[in-house]
């Protein structure tokens, strides 16, 4: 037992070892001065929120202070991923986006799984009026189609002789009158 | 017999749970998975013959219900097979497309390290697809419903590492979750109205319009018509036996055998009938058109599935729900076989996609270009190929029925525009010169090639007579017509190739006027580009802002402390206006409603 007890007291020692500190924290996650903070208000604030947001202090930008919220962000032009180069080696390829750039507030909109903002070949005003109008022309063509349909032309009988005047038992004496049939 | 059919077309679904239950069960022996997947296939396309030839010769149908799941007071749920008209013709036919794709794939996937992951995607996107068509009760049809929108989710996003997958896989549920959400509709509405599910009990009901409006949403989501249609090209981002097998010959047509399947209840309600066709007509058009200026060969053939889907919502909407049947058939062998011929293209020229960059492969390609120009002879509807008894039928029955004037102008301009995009893929693919480097070492030599195109090719072909001949006439179709309307459809088609063929020829003139007229086909009728931008911007952009300031922003301040200062101090500023310590007034108020209080209690107890 004298020699178990020894390896015990040797293992404690070795997962003590193993152990974390108290207090020790994983140098992932954010710190205190990472998450947006308020709206900057004095130039020392701007300043450390563009060092914050790894941008230059001319470049940075906050959204206006309208009581809606939006603190610190930086105010980057609104073009989604899709404008970024495919073709440059980004740290995170399926984002196009390279580790510590300061990220769109509605970065989640912009990704290539959603929102495209590149420019299109056909002006946007253009491809509204082409699209709609064609819609629109199709539905009034509809409404026209159901107004005059097309069917197959048909008639009731006509039979010859002005009716089959005389096989219907008419006097062959008399004159009747003429019917008129129509061509079809 | 009708032991024999009830047991023997069990026995063929079941034999499509084996594949999943083996690799269920054994994960790691993977090698001889696909094969195995493949015969099982076969197997069950074999034991689905029978049946069919049973109905065929006997006229025997049947519903087998198997197993009670569930009762709700008195509305039942119960596990059970309709073996009718539909569903004992279409389940051999898909089981024989499939058996050809999964050979197919043997030969197209082979250098994917998952293609035991790959066969059992589509084995149990299978599975789920003969449970929809088999279904009776509108339960077990969503059940089929929604496990090939997930299947096709699965395999539409196979290569998940390229975002434009995982974009298109996201389309793909999006766009089929809105014609879900046109299913619930019509399921609730049947719940409440009728009591059941069960599809014997709601063909005695009378439904009402909202209730098929629920079954047209859900075809519309589903079969891709016009609305929710452009998930389908691009539903091509996945590998091409997924094209070939979902998005050309299965899975698209579930919304329109749905509607098929309610066509009894169609029948008389001419105003959804209507709005079955005019939706079908507008699809068709609008789909060919965007077809004739694609460049990627597999967007235009599945933009020619849009198309034809939009002519079998037509024939649907000409109350001829046994022709759209009939063209369903046909079309899952000349589309599959397209897809397949498109596949065979593409990996002998080392995944080049781009019509642009292919050409003379007439030659190097024998057995390709030859099934390709038979897919697309029956595309077309040449005479006595497959595609002709049911294409021209469907002609003829427009033609001759009582219907929207422009619906009939539509789809007889989609149908010449069918020959010209067909022509399209040929004249690029096949004729002329190569346009691709002559590095890479052409062949057809594998079997596993080739078996499939020729099994299709030989479906293609013979399949339209063998069909046709062996159904029983289920409505009494229009036989004398003018000579002009008996042969349009062949006129139109004929139209459309010369046109076709000048159009291609600008190529090599160097025509260069034709550049913003073709603006509006080739970027899809702005269509995406008008949906895509507008509603998820909207959306995400005003649901960000409430969700995150909005709502942060009136409970934190406008309901608590922010709120309640304004709301005090325009109360107590508009009652001060009133307190300008006027006594004498005040007091002459008091003086003033105290008589007048007195007076009104002595009038009101009579008492003068």
């Amino acid at each position: 037992t004298a020699s178990r007890l020894l390896g015990g007291i040797r293992w404690l020692g070795a997962a003590a070892q193993q152990v974390i500190p108290l207090g020790a924290r994983a140098a992932s996650g954010l710190s205190k001065d990472m998450p947006p903070g308020p709206y900057p208000r004095t130039p020392e604030e701007r300043t450390d929120a563009a060092k914050k947001y790894n941008m230059r202090v001319e470049d940075y930008e906050p959204y206006p202070d309208d009581g809606f919220r939006f603190g610190d962000s930086p105010k980057l032009p609104e073009r989604s991923q899709h404008e970024r180069d495919p073709w440059y080696d980004w740290d995170h390829s399926e984002l196009r986006l390279n580790w510590g750039e300061p990220m769109h507030f509605d970065l989640d909109m912009y990704t290539r799984n959603h929102v495209d903002t590149s420019p299109t070949p056909v002006s946007w005003n253009t491809m509204c009026k082409h699209l709609l109008s064609f819609v629109g022309f199709m539905l009034f063509m509809f409404y026209l189609g159901e107004m005059y349909p097309s069917y197959q032309p048909v008639a009731p009988k006509q039979y010859p002789y002005n009716n089959l005047y005389l096989e219907h038992g008419g006097d062959p004496s008399a004159n009747p009158e003429s019917v008129k049939h129509y061509e079809i | 017999m009708n032991f024999t059919l009830n047991s023997m077309i069990l026995l063929s679904i079941i034999m499509l749970v084996s594949p999943l239950l083996y690799n269920m069960l054994m994960p790691h022996k993977t090698t001889y998975f696909p094969t195995y997947c493949k015969n099982m296939i076969m197997m069950a396309f074999m034991t689905s013959l029978p049946p069919m030839i049973i109905f065929m010769l006997y006229g025997q149908e049947s519903v087998i219900t198997n197993w009670h799941w569930f009762s709700i007071t008195t509305f039942n749920i119960s596990m059970s097979f309709k073996l009718d008209f539909f569903s004992i013709i279409f389940i051999p036919i898909a089981l024989y497309d499939a058996w050809s794709i999964l050979e197919f794939s043997l030969w197209y996937m082979h250098s994917d390290i998952f293609i035991h992951k790959f066969f059992k995607y589509l084995v149990s996107f299978l599975l789920t697809m003969i449970i929809l068509v088999s279904a009776n009760n509108l339960f077990q049809l969503f059940i089929g419903w929604e496990g090939v929108g997930i299947m096709s989710f699965l395999l539409i996003g196979w290569w998940y590492g390229r975002t434009d997958a995982n974009t298109a896989a996201l389309q793909a549920i999006i766009y089929n979750r809105i014609g879900d959400i046109g299913f619930m509709l019509t399921m609730a509405w049947l719940m409440l109205n009728s009591n059941s599910w069960e599809l014997q009990n709601i063909f005695s009901t009378n439904m009402d319009f909202i209730a098929l409006l629920g079954l047209i949403i859900a075809a519309t989501g589903k079969s891709a018509q016009f609305g929710l249609h452009p998930w389908l090209p691009s539903a091509m981002e996945g590998p091409t036996p997924v094209s070939a097998l979902l998005h050309s010959s299965t899975m698209v047509v579930a919304g329109i055998f749905l509607l098929i399947r309610f066509h009894p209840m169609m029948e008389n309600n001419q105003m959804i009938l209507t709005t079955i066709l005019c939706l079908g007509a507008m699809t068709t058009l609008f789909t060919a058109i965007c077809a004739i200026t694609q460049n990627d060969i597999k967007k235009i053939v599945a933009f020619s599935t849009s198309s034809q889907l939009g002519l079998m919502m037509v024939t649907v909407g000409l109350n001829q729900p046994h022709l759209a049947f009939l063209h369903i058939c046909t079309h899952a062998f000349f589309k599959a076989m397209l897809f397949l011929c498109s596949g065979s293209i593409i990996h002998s020229l080392n995944d080049e996609q781009d019509i642009r960059k292919m050409g003379g492969l007439f030659l190097i390609l024998p057995i390709t270009s030859s099934a390709l120009m038979t897919g697309s002879l029956a595309l077309v509807g040449t005479p006595f190929l497959a595609g002709f008894y049911s294409k021209d039928s469907i002609i003829e029955a427009i033609n001759t029925s009582y219907t929207n004037s422009w619906a009939l102008m539509m789809t007889l301009i989609a149908t010449s525009l069918t020959a010209i995009y067909s022509l399209r893929i040929i004249y690029y693919a096949l004729l002329g010169n190569p346009r691709f480097s002559s590095i890479s070492p052409i062949n057809e030599n594998n079997p596993n090639l080739i078996n499939p195109i020729m099994r299709l090719a030989m479906g293609s072909i013979f399949a339209g007579f063998l069909v046709t001949m062996s159904i029983p006439p289920m409505t009494s179709i229009t036989m004398t017509m003018p000579d002009m309307i008996k042969l349009s459809a062949l006129l139109i088609t004929l139209a459309g190739l010369a046109i076709g063929m000048e159009l291609n020829s600008f190529t090599n003139k160097l025509m260069n006027s034709m550049k913003h007229t073709t603006n509006f086909s080739n970027m899809l009728g702005y269509f995406t580009y008008f949906t895509h931008r507008i509603y998820p911007l909207m959306n995400l952009y005003s649901g960000q802002r409430i969700a995150t300031m909005l709502i942060d922003m009136n409970w934190y301040e406008k309901t608590g402390p922010k709120g309640q200062t304004n709301i005090h101090s325009s109360m107590s500023s508009l009652l001060t206006s009133t307190q300008k310590g006027l006594i004498k007034v005040y007091f002459m108020s008091f003086l003033i409603s105290i008589t007048l209080a007195l007076m009104f209690a002595s009038m009101s107890t009579n008492n003068f």
